[in-house]
């Protein structure tokens, strides 16, 4: 009997199952859109023209100079792309990876402090965090992970949180190759090996800097002297014309006391026949004045405790001499990693570099490669550091004809700063007076970003001959540009309004500042930071209603500041936590300062100093930002089929890139489709 | 000394006229084949030398001695006594049989490295191709600290000179940069202070005999750089160099082609034994 029954029951139980199946299955071809199932022979390319700006674009378009970029705007493929706020490379990119804005990524600034320990700036999309505990044996100290050690060791970690989009791609098996993607330093992890990625800005060089060039002359520091970006140091030639040197490399950090490792080369120099002969481990390098050598890979031996084999990290550099006589100039830069032996992993699967370079050679890896620190410094003149970019935009080049040359279905990313750093030294748009150039110099120079631009067109125009037909292009810049004539430094304004205190107060960095009676600070490129109470260690401002009249009274001022001429400096200072949703906004300034083109925050502001005046000439070869408010620089969005949304942004590209390849856009992305109107 | 330097050098006719003949296919065939098939016929060069000039019976015997240790060693591994007493004749075993492999070692030792300076010239780097650069670097004898000839090279339509001459003095070398222009096997005259001295240079594509280094008075330098004239000991030279580019290969390529080389021989060595019923 119950043999009888169950058998009528699982009958029944079968028909049902049968019956809902094929509802679901007719209702599902009926309703499921197009795309449902994942496109993966789709071809999606995406190059990142990074700070190419919307104004200078459509000029160039308008005269004819842009043809490539002109064909996309005739097909309604053109729109400016907004920018996020604040309009900040890795605050951009790290949006343009989770199709959603800062709340999301957790990065606000190029620049963050730690609240718990007051002031404590770090680079805001990666972080190295010191290990803890280690065996020390006589000079060494080596962290061992394992029981019953169980030391932790220094890693330097990605700060950017979120799901990158292409973690979607990869989970359905769409592959994609990022080539220089900013803001990925240490690489994000592909779970299903279907994402490859080498990452940009933010890779540091040997020295875990984001570029640190030495420099060695006659007339150059008896000690080696550090200078933001460098370090400079003096070369004594003997009789025999011969001058010793030193290359520092990485810092050896399983010393105790932990130093770079060096190494020893020889300059021998022949002033009759203008040139010089670097020595340098095996290698012999001639160079005549304006010279660059290829370039050069060098062994650092670490040394480690006496039962273990010292180690040996290869790193890579160029030598560039300026001058032979009289004064023998002579420039390195920064160590990079060697691509084709990486110290450390540095693309994402770890593979992948030496994939490249076993192509290309070796090559920039630094995520800064124009040595704009270099120009700044006056280490380079223009015309050298114009020098210096061509190398890196040819090296460039070479990587992008391998990047096609590799690339079958699915994404590629493809990114440039070649309209970026140089950007910030030679972009002058206005007949006003130069920081430091004469009017037809800035002129000369500003064309040498229209060149670039031009450069770039013809990049375009080859991606489009080989795939405009095949492919989904869309090209995009994460920011614009404007001319930077004035300063403002906002910790000076703060002072002399009473928010910092004393009033003789210098810096933040130091003793000087009472935390106990300041109430606000500066940091960054556009961030100010209330002194909370219970999230800054030192805070003094009660959360609520006195942050709250705080806030507004901030707000109020600094919307009114005027220069010294009477133009107004500050577009708008927006609230943090009105324009930032998300999970992640606990290291984010309280307030976000939109400055006016022509004025930026001041360089000695960004850490925290103050200088004498509020306002001061920008007088830099740095002569060109973006670190503005939003709206003034808005970035280009190009595409080979027509953009209908009205308002593009750049969280809209992660969604849209999903949408080409059929995959559902997630709920945490806030962009929206850009080939649809909105 | 003189007369190991005049030796090697009377040594290196012979083998250069060797090399260049018996090595030609390399020229023709792709670097992993050639490679491939000279490390093949090594291989049984080297297993028919160990055959007639080792004494394989007392190899056998060596073998069959250690058999047998190790046997004891297995069988009566409780015994602590059987088993250092193995111990000891299995070590004794090794070192007989390494004693007994030394005579076709030390026979071999220099015809091989012989070959391999000839392999190298064929393998090591590959000539210059026109529009590429070297470097030349001339290492002048004499003194530290001693006056430095005047020194240049001659003109010549095979080359241009882009940098140079450039003098390190402390080192006594002078350096150039060369750009190839025409494809052959050519010769770079030097003139120092009104001497003249020559060094090859090749430019072409392909697999072409390549000397790195003309050599001076030094031996070890004359057998690895063997296809040029070693200068004279009175020589105001000491060296002549030219830096070559390095070939690009995991076979055929620079540094690469010894280890293959080494590698696939002793293979085929060892595939060869049963059938040539040699004992190693």
């Amino acid at each position: 009997m119950m043999y009888k029954d169950s058998r009528k029951i699982n009958f029944n139980t079968l028909s049902i199952i049968i019956a809902v199946t094929a509802i679901v299955f007719v209702v599902s071809l009926a309703t499921v859109p197009a795309y449902a199932e994942p496109q993966m022979s789709k071809k999606v390319i995406v190059m990142g023209f990074d700070g190419m700006d919307p104004r200078l674009a459509t000029k160039m378009m308008d005269a004819g100079e842009l043809p490539n970029f002109d064909k996309l705007r005739k097909r309604n493929g053109f729109k400016p792309l907004g920018t996020s706020n604040p309009p900040q490379s890795p605050v951009a990119w790290a949006s343009f990876t989770n199709g959603a804005g800062p709340g999301t990524h957790g990065i606000f600034d190029f620049i963050h402090r730690h609240p718990e320990k007051q002031y404590s700036p770090f680079y805001s999309a990666s972080e190295t965090i010191e290990g803890e505990g280690a065996w020390e044996v006589s000079d060494h100290k080596l962290q061992l992970e394992m029981w019953p050690f169980n030391h932790i060791p220094t890693q330097t970690l990605l700060k950017r949180e979120g799901t990158p989009f292409w973690d979607y791609l990869d989970a359905v098996g769409i592959e994609s190759a990022f080539y220089d993607l900013p803001a990925n330093y240490p690489p994000s992890k592909s779970k299903f090996h279907n994402h490859s990625c080498l990452p940009g800005m933010g890779t540091p060089d040997m020295f875990g800097n984001p570029g640190t060039y030495q420099h060695y002359a006659e007339d150059g520091p008896v000690r080696t002297r550090d200078e933001g970006g460098g370090k400079r140091s003096m070369l004594f030639f003997e009789e025999n014309e011969a001058a010793k040197a030193t290359l520092l490399g990485p810092t050896n950090s399983f010393l105790k006391d932990p130093k770079p490792i060096t190494i020893d080369f020889v300059v021998h120099r022949d002033i009759q026949a203008n040139a010089v002969v670097i020595e340098i481990q095996d290698h012999k390098i001639i160079l005549k004045p304006g010279q660059w050598s290829q370039w050069t890979q060098l062994e650092f031996e670490m040394s480690m405790p006496w039962f273990l084999p010292n180690e040996k990290l290869s790193g890579i550099c160029k030598f560039y001499l300026q001058e032979v006589s009289p004064n023998l100039r002579l420039y390195v830069t920064p160590i990079n990693i060697d691509p084709s032996n990486p110290a450390v992993q540095v693309t994402e699967p770890p593979e992948f570099i030496e994939e490249i370079s076993e192509k290309l050679g070796l090559f920039y890896t630094t995520g800064f490669q124009e040595d704009h620190k270099a120009r700044s410094n006056n280490v380079f003149t223009d015309a050298e550091y114009l020098n210096q970019i061509n190398i890196v935009l040819e090296e460039r080049l070479n990587m992008l004809e391998y990047a096609l040359d590799r690339y079958e279905d699915g994404l590629l990313f493809f990114y440039f700063s070649s309209t970026d750093l140089p950007t910030h030294i030679f972009w002058w748009d206005s007949d006003e007076k130069h920081p430091i150039r004469k009017a037809d110099e800035a002129k000369k120079y500003h064309g040498m970003i229209k060149k670039i631009y031009r450069k770039m067109d013809e990049v375009v125009g080859r991606v489009l001959d080989k795939y405009d037909d095949k492919a989904t292009i869309i090209l995009m810049s994460d920011h614009g540009f404007c001319n930077w004539k004035r300063q403002f430094n906002i910790n000076t304004w703060l002072r002399d309004n009473g928010y910092i205190k004393p009033s003789d107060c210098k810096t933040i960095m130091s003793n000087e500042i009472d935390w106990f009676q300041t109430k606000a600070y500066g940091l960054g490129l556009n961030g100010l930071y209330l002194n909370l109470r219970g999230r800054e260690r030192d805070g003094i401002v009660k959360p609520g209603k006195e942050r709250e009249e705080l806030l507004n009274e901030l707000i109020t001022k600094l919307k009114a500041v005027r220069d010294v001429d009477g133009k107004p400096v500050i577009r708008n200072v927006y609230r943090s936590d009105e324009i930032y949703k998300g999970p992640h906004t606990y290291l984010a300034p309280d307030l976000l300062i939109g400055y006016y083109r022509g004025y930026r925050v001041s360089w000695a502001a960004t850490l925290g100093d103050m200088d004498e005046e509020i306002f001061k000439d920008n007088d830099s070869a740095w002569s060109a930002d973006h670190c503005i408010d939003p709206l003034e620089v808005p970035g280009v969005l190009f595409s080979n089929r027509p953009i209908l949304a009205e308002n593009p942004d750049l969280t809209d590209l992660a969604p849209t890139i999903l949408a080409e390849f059929g995959v559902d856009i997630p709920e945490s992305m806030t962009g929206k489709n850009i080939y649809k109107k909105q | 000394m003189a007369f190991l330097t005049l030796l090697i050098t009377w040594i290196n006719i012979a083998t250069n006229a060797l090399g260049k003949h018996a090595f030609s296919m390399i020229a023709v065939l792709p670097g992993w084949l050639s490679n491939t098939i000279i490390s093949a016929v090594l291989g049984v060069i080297i297993l028919l030398l160990i055959k007639y000039t080792s004494n394989q019976k007392a190899i056998s015997q060596a073998k069959d001695y250690i058999k047998a240790n190790m046997l004891a060693l297995k069988l009566f591994k409780d015994s602590l006594a059987v088993t250092f007493i193995s111990l000891g004749k299995l070590f004794k075993g090794v070192f007989l049989r390494l004693g007994l492999m030394l005579k076709p070692l030390l026979i071999m030792f220099i015809p091989f490295t012989l070959i391999v300076c000839q392999l190298g010239l064929w393998y090591q780097a590959r000539p210059m191709t026109t529009g590429e650069e070297a470097m030349v670097i001339l290492q002048l004898a004499g003194e530290i600290g001693s006056p430095m000839p005047n020194v240049a090279i001659q003109p010549t339509s095979a080359m241009d000179v882009t940098v140079g001459p450039v003098r390190a003095v402390s080192n006594r070398q002078v350096f150039w940069i060369i750009k190839a222009k025409e494809n052959g096997t050519h010769n770079l005259t030097f003139n120092i202070d009104g001497q003249q001295v020559e060094k090859q240079l090749v430019i072409g594509e392909g697999f072409k005999r390549v000397s790195l280094e003309r050599p001076g008075q030094n031996a070890y330098d004359i057998m690895l750089h063997p296809m040029e004239e070693p200068l004279k000991s009175d020589s105001i030279i000491q060296s002549i160099s030219i830096e070559y580019p390095d070939r690009i290969s995991k076979t055929s390529g620079t540094d690469w082609w010894v280890g293959y080389l080494t590698v696939v021989s002793m293979a085929f060595a060892v595939i060869c034994m049963p059938i040539f019923k040699v004992k190693i």
